[in-house]
């Protein structure tokens, strides 16, 4: 497997306030990485770092062979779904998909119309291209920011809690969704979230934040992790133990 | 720029088409594709397409693919692709239009002009009747506020009025200073041309008295702080933090809106009164300026012309221009559904309705005053 995002020697945070400090980690190509940890651990800061949203302290951060983030003047190279999904309200879900086409690519409005409907029905929601996301649940946003997302092509996915707030068969629905994108269209996946049944379900590997420490406590496969670890933190973590009975 | 794909034409029976893809099928190059597939297959029945050469199929081209049969069979045509291995017959499964429910095509929704007026006036009639209610819930609200006045917020009351009247008191003094001053000379250009200069103070101080200063003022209370309390109350309606306040046992009424209504009760007249002052000034600086008219003789016809009875009629227009805008700002906020672009359109249409409804009411005063020959 070939390394995709390299991280060394990062430190995230707020005005010299640091979140995390000197993290390291490696992403593989077509792998489903998940960043965890519990609130105010430092997930979404990190998540921000990495997309390139917000300047890192100190440290870096390495994409290799997609390009780098931020470029102003280049076709984004990753796709990010947000939390909330972030569609445009006052556009349907197919306008929301069809943006990113208009702008990077010279396809004839037929042709983006046609990519855009393929990405919305990739993820189930053909039929309500035509509709705003007023019109439409929580997931179906989830899954249409998705949609957006992916409508470059992008090799690589950050997904900011995508299960947040959905009922257990929505989230179920979303957690084939990104096993189908990773294993089926190879699209390597970066997921900060702290949902078990999400996190047992689909992550090949990842690390376990700690706001005490501000860094990495663990890493490793999830189930491993939740098996085998001794460290009473991740044990708290995986087993949904509070801080007092750990 | 030269494609990454190759589209070649092989031997085929007659009355069928064999097409050859080769390459690779990205995004990129998406617009060619769909131009040179489309362009092949067109006015041609049954295509295979062999893609047993295509060493790379982005998701993209696979939907563009997947598009250009759908469009095929609609013309009554049958288009196959044939040979796809790996990843690109994985990729052509998961956006093939035979996969589950057919393709559909993209057809927006488009009501048309009679369904437009069918919906506007139905909106009308709705937003109408929901004001009319919500001023019946406001009614009952201050009766009740009246009887426990423990139950009424008005720990905001200070803020309200600070930024409803002290920070809005500028804009509304210079805007009623060159109404009054805009007014004064061309009426004192008129007046000049029959000799009437000394009426000038009738006209400027009876017009902004009882119809500008008040209409001015509340205009630009509508803009500040009607446009303010729409998106705000919008904002608080679309994050549920309305919802939440129910919750806890407050009436968005008494905690949101009474305190709203009276800030703005309390503020709209005094800010029409000074309206007025500045209003006549302006008359008065073109008296000076323009009609070389010693001041003390415009301010003497202004004594003589304007009564308090004038000033009266337009500080009861104030009033209720205050009422009018508090309640409906409120209640289009209060109403808000949709996120960010409903608060935007409940923000415009409480500005719409307040102006509407300033001028309306504006002109039922009017009448009743001249009735009443107050």
């Amino acid at each position: 497997m070939a390394r995709v995002l390299a991280v060394r020697d990062l430190s995230v945070g707020y005005d010299d306030d640091p979140v995390l400090e000197e993290i390291a980690f490696d992403v593989q190509r077509g792998q489903v990485f998940a960043v965890l940890g519990g609130s105010g651990s430092g997930k979404s800061t990190l998540l921000r770092t990495l997309i390139g949203l917000q300047q890192p302290l100190h440290g870096r951060v390495h994409f290799t062979g997609i390009g780098t983030p931020a470029q102003a003047m280049a076709p984004p190279q990753f796709g990010v779904v947000f939390q909330s999904a972030a569609l445009f309200g006052s556009s349907t879900l197919l306008q929301n998909v069809l943006l990113p086409l208009q702008k990077w690519t010279d396809l004839p409005p037929a042709a983006a119309t046609a990519v855009a409907m393929g990405r919305l029905r990739l993820v189930g929601l053909e039929r309500f291209a035509h509709h705003l996301p007023s019109e439409v649940s929580g997931g179906m946003k989830k899954r249409a920011g998705i949609a957006r997302a992916l409508a470059l092509d992008p090799p690589m996915l950050f997904l900011d809690e995508p299960s947040a707030g959905l009922d257990p068969v929505t989230s179920a629905e979303l957690d084939e969704l990104i096993l189908t994108l990773a294993r089926r269209l190879g699209v390597t996946i970066v997921l900060v979230t702290h949902e078990l049944p999400t996190i047992l379900h689909v992550a090949d590997q990842c690390i376990l934040l700690d706001r005490g420490v501000r860094g990495i406590i663990a890493r490793g496969a999830p189930r491993d992790l939740a098996e085998r670890s001794t460290d009473a933190r991740v044990q708290a973590f995986f087993h949904r133990q509070t801080s007092r009975l750990a | 720029m030269q494609a990454s794909f190759t589209l070649t034409r092989e031997p085929a029976a007659a009355g069928s088409l064999r097409l050859r893809l080769g390459g690779a099928l990205t995004l990129r190059d998406g617009a060619r594709l769909w131009r040179d597939l489309g362009a092949a297959v067109r006015g041609h029945g049954d295509v295979e397409v062999d893609l047993a050469a295509v060493d790379r199929l982005e998701g993209g081209a696979a939907a563009l693919l997947a598009a250009t049969a759908m469009q095929h069979a609609e013309r009554g045509g049958v288009l196959r692709y044939t040979g796809a291995q790996g990843d690109a017959a994985r990729l052509l499964e998961l956006y093939d239009c035979g996969r589950g429910d057919p393709c559909e095509r993209s057809q927006p929704r488009q009501p048309g002009l009679l369904s437009d007026i069918g919906t506007f006036a139905h909106t009308a009639v709705g937003t109408t009747r929901a004001i009319l209610a919500f001023v019946g819930d406001l009614v009952v609200g201050v009766v009740q506020a009246v009887r426990r006045p423990r139950t009424v917020h008005l720990g905001d009351l200070g803020v309200l009025i600070e930024r409803a009247g002290t920070d809005g008191m500028p804009i509304v003094l210079l805007i009623n200073f060159l109404v009054g001053a805009i007014l004064g000379l061309q009426g004192a250009i008129q007046l000049h041309r029959f000799g009437g200069d000394p009426f000038l103070a009738n006209l400027v101080g009876l017009s902004v008295v009882r119809e500008l200063g008040p209409l001015m003022t509340a205009i630009l209370v509508t803009g500040r702080s009607g446009a303010a309390y729409a998106a705000e109350l919008g904002t608080m309606t679309v994050n549920e933090e309305v919802d939440a306040l129910r919750t806890l046992g407050q009436d968005p009424q008494r905690f949101l809106v009474f305190p709203r209504v009276l800030t703005l009760v309390l503020v709209v007249p005094v800010l029409t009164l000074l309206g007025d002052l500045i209003g006549s000034l302006g008359g008065l600086a073109i008296a000076v300026t323009y009609l070389d008219q010693p001041s003390i003789v415009y301010l003497q016809a202004m004594q003589l012309a304007v009564g308090l009875g004038d000033v009266g009629t337009g500080l009861l227009k104030s009033v209720a221009f205050a009422i009018a805008i508090g309640l409906i700002a409120c209640q289009r906020g209060l109403s808000t559904s949709g996120g960010a672009v409903g608060v935007g359109r409940a923000t415009t249409s409480a500005v719409v309705v307040v102006l509407f409804t300033l001028v309306a009411l504006d002109a039922v005063f009017t009448w009743i005053f001249t009735l009443l020959d107050w």
